[in-house]
């Protein structure tokens, strides 16, 4: 079934530059010799390791156990013994536990069960089980995305991939649509509802016309715009509804599942493989071999970059697609279950531009698919009146997909200014709590 | 191989589009008019516009200077706003304005009403209108009396001397003797060095909405208000294209009321300003008995931060918060 897309107005056209590795199959990518996997890489308290250096440990074993009702399992990558449990810094400066497995190369698994009876509990406690996180970039644990406190009566699957360069969840759609396909209806099960959206970018036109030819599936086709797979948006262009400010999608009665989540959970139940591998995209100009990769969580960004080959009009490595994506200092950053891509960018794909003052042109607001006032909070930011960008410009609301920052003439740093009004308004009201 | 990599704030990729560009763009959609002023003007108009250019100019460099800038820096944020107003000043000039009206009116155009304000983007009026204003002030006799009119039946030199048809328009309540399609072309018709030829501005205004500078619908709103509301004031159908022809209406529409940091930041802002901009002229023009569209947008400019203060756009899912609730919609509700 195909229905039209909710029509958005705003956000902005971006080139969508996937050409580079848009009809590149996925493939595997030798496991490295050793891996370092985060304990945090999801939202919500870190795992507790299980493991302790030393020990032996299977492909797919578990290695550290979920800490709290918000946070997530997490298995080992490859089979090996495990070197050390140490405390690093990561890319974004917060400090986190890893767990260093050193490969033995002999690749034994040890999986879960698979899944005989397939009920709405079963399922459930396997997505929990399994330590699926969202893998569109949020990594928000599924199991409690898909528990929700409110009833819902759709689920909506993200299969716009509106980020530049990023063609994994592409791939999946095109080489798994039979267990793609299979892991959207455990989530439906799961979560105990019968209309079941995907939204697909009109610039994957052959995924659309699979999709559609379900009956049980309702496709929407979305305009080639930049943000049209934030959350909130998704949910309009597919089901009509608006999330209220400040609330979640499940108080508009949806959830919103990324398509490799849906695949990850189909690999969960089916085959009782936990999440420990992702495919993710390695492309960008400074990319001798671009391609789509099967990678182990915890590999070295450096790993990833040396077996594509990277030159040395490399000037930015990137965590992600180009809009949403954090630029990487070091290499040594190891992937997690949420990195969708790893570009490494020439220096005339990045942006280098020196901010000027803003004059006002409202380009911002035009984009603003929240419909905010990007110029306000940069200008109240900038002036340290955090509370006047809250009320002014509405930083609260803003999902940072900087279609702002992108359009802006002036090269104001918008995005960098709504973290800044963000992080003083959590304090603000810490102290004010207190 | 191991070098250390660029680091920011996402987004990582940006357009291409810069204040520099924009206000290039700007520069380009003046040129036809202001060629077709100096071909009917003559060089005394050229000249004109080189002064005011080159004072607005200097005068900006100057300020940068004593803020202890180097000429490195300065070149770099240099983004031609300076020769913009500058421009736009000389055009709202006669080709008889003194030279010293010229130089001083840049000036504080530059210096005054916008380096003192704090630099491009800070600016509470638009320079260039208050650079006209000051020599409007400052020199009444020499900036407003004496009109001359392009004629290349008469020998060089022997120009038409006499009132712009606008007040023609308004002293003879609502009659004008010059021909609409002479309007249109400026051709012979007494006025400011820019606005007399209407086609040239509209071939401006046309190429201003292909490079997506303006929106298209904002002068439109302008313009077709001031027409109305003189209807209106003079009960007839047939002052419509006189009173939206004559005067500085075009210039002022297209290239001065649109500029972006004096007129509000949201759709329906802005479409409220050029609505009360429209009626204000039309009405003021009928009281004074002058041209006021200068003095109107420098008013409405006035304004404008007030306007963003009251109409601004709701969040996308923005639920209107229940009386008991407070504090709770992030965002407040417009004009309570």
């Amino acid at each position: 079934m195909q229905i039209k897309a909710n029509p958005l107005r705003h956000g902005v056209a971006l080139s969508d530059k996937k050409a580079a590795t848009k009809d590149l199959p996925v493939q595997a990518i030798p496991a490295p010799d050793t891996v370092a996997i985060c304990m945090s890489q999801h939202i919500g308290k870190p795992a507790q390791p299980v493991v302790q250096a030393g020990d032996a440990v299977l492909k797919g074993q578990l290695i550290a156990r979920a800490d709290g009702p918000v946070s997530a399992n997490i298995y080992s990558s490859v089979s090996g013994t495990v070197k050390s449990v140490e405390t690093r810094k990561d890319d974004r400066g917060a400090s986190a536990q890893y767990v260093v497995v050193q490969n033995d190369k002999q690749d034994n698994a040890a999986f879960l069960p698979p899944l005989a009876e397939k009920t709405k509990e079963n399922i459930l406690e396997r997505i929990r089980e399994a330590g699926i996180v969202g893998l569109g970039g949020a990594a928000f644990p599924t199991y409690v995305k898909m528990t929700p406190r409110t009833p819902v009566d759709a689920l909506v699957i993200n299969g716009a991939e509106c980020e530049p360069y990023l063609t994994c969840d592409y791939r999946l759609m095109v080489e798994k649509y039979a267990e793609l396909l299979q892991g959207i209806r455990y989530l439906a099960l799961a979560l105990g509802v019968d209309k079941i959206y995907i939204g697909i970018e009109e610039n994957k036109p052959d995924c659309i016309e699979r999709f559609a030819g379900e009956e049980d599936i309702v496709t929407v086709p979305l305009h080639e715009r930049y943000p049209m797979g934030s959350e909130k948006h998704l949910i309009y262009s597919c089901t009509g509804r608006k999330v209220p400010c400040g609330k979640l999608p499940a108080d508009a009665g949806c959830v919103v599942q990324n398509v490799a989540t849906a695949y990850a959970v189909y690999e969960a139940v089916e085959l009782g493989k936990p999440l420990f591998e992702r495919v993710l995209t390695v492309s960008g100009g400074a990319v001798q071999r671009p391609q789509n990769l099967l990678v182990p969580n915890g590999t070295a960004f450096s790993y990833i970059l040396d077996y594509c080959g990277v030159d040395d009009s490399c000037a930015m490595i990137v965590d992600g697609g180009p809009m949403m994506g954090v630029a990487v200092a070091d290499r040594k950053v190891v992937t997690k279950k949420a990195t969708s891509g790893l570009l490494a960018l020439t220096k005339a794909e990045t942006d280098g531009s020196t901010p000027t003052p803003c004059v006002s042109c409202g380009r911002c607001a035009r984009a603003c698919p929240m419909h905010l006032m990007p110029m306000d909070i940069d200008f109240y930011t900038q002036n340290e009146d955090y509370e006047g960008a809250r009320d002014w410009g509405g930083v609260l609301n803003c999902i940072e997909c900087g279609s702002c920052a992108y359009v802006c003439p002036a090269k104001r740093p918008i995005v960098q200014s709504v973290r800044l009004a963000k992080a003083k308004l959590r304090e603000l009201a810490a102290t004010n709590g207190k | 191989m191991e070098q250390q990599a660029f680091v920011e704030h996402s987004p990582h990729q940006k357009s291409s589009l810069t204040t520099r560009r924009i206000m290039l763009d700007v520069l380009i959609a003046l040129a036809p008019a202001a060629v077709m002023g100096c071909i009917y003007f003559g060089w005394q108009a050229l000249l004109v516009l080189v002064l005011t250019v080159l004072s607005a100019v200097l005068t900006e460099i100057i300020w940068l200077l004593i803020r202890k800038q180097t000429f490195k820096e300065i070149f770099k944020q240099f983004d031609l706003t300076s020769v913009v107003t500058g421009l736009l000043l000389g055009m709202c000039f006669g080709s008889q304005t003194a030279w010293y009206a010229c130089i001083l009116a840049g000036a504080f155009a530059v210096g005054v009403a916008k380096m003192l304000f704090g630099g491009t983007g800070r600016n509470i009026v638009n320079p260039a209108l208050a650079g006209r204003i000051f020599a409007f002030i400052a020199f009444p006799t020499i900036v407003a009396g004496g009109w001359l009119g392009a004629n290349f039946t008469e020998s060089a030199g022997e120009v038409l001397t006499g009132a712009t048809p606008l007040t023609d328009f308004l002293t003879n309540n609502g009659v004008m003797n010059t021909e609409l399609w002479q309007l249109f072309f400026g051709y012979g018709v007494p006025g400011c060095i820019g606005e007399t030829c209407k086609i040239a501005l509209l071939a401006g205004y046309v190429y201003l909405i292909v490079r997506k500078v303006i929106d298209w619908k904002y002068p439109l709103i302008y313009i077709a208000a001031t027409g109305v509301t003189t209807m209106i004031i003079y009960q007839s159908f047939e002052v419509f294209l006189p009173s939206i022809l004559s005067g500085g209406l075009f210039l002022g529409a297209i290239f001065m009321a649109t500029d972006y940091v004096t007129s509000p930041k949201t759709l329906w802002g802005n479409v409220v300003y050029f609505l009360v901009l429209g009626i204000i002229t039309a009405v003021l023009r009928f009281a004074t008995g002058i041209e006021v569209v200068s003095f109107c947008i420098f008013l409405m400019n006035l304004v404008t931060p007030l306007i963003d203060r009251f109409i601004r756009p709701k969040p996308f899912g923005y639920v209107r918060p229940e009386k008991e609730k407070t504090g709770k919609g992030p965002a407040k509700e417009a004009g309570k």
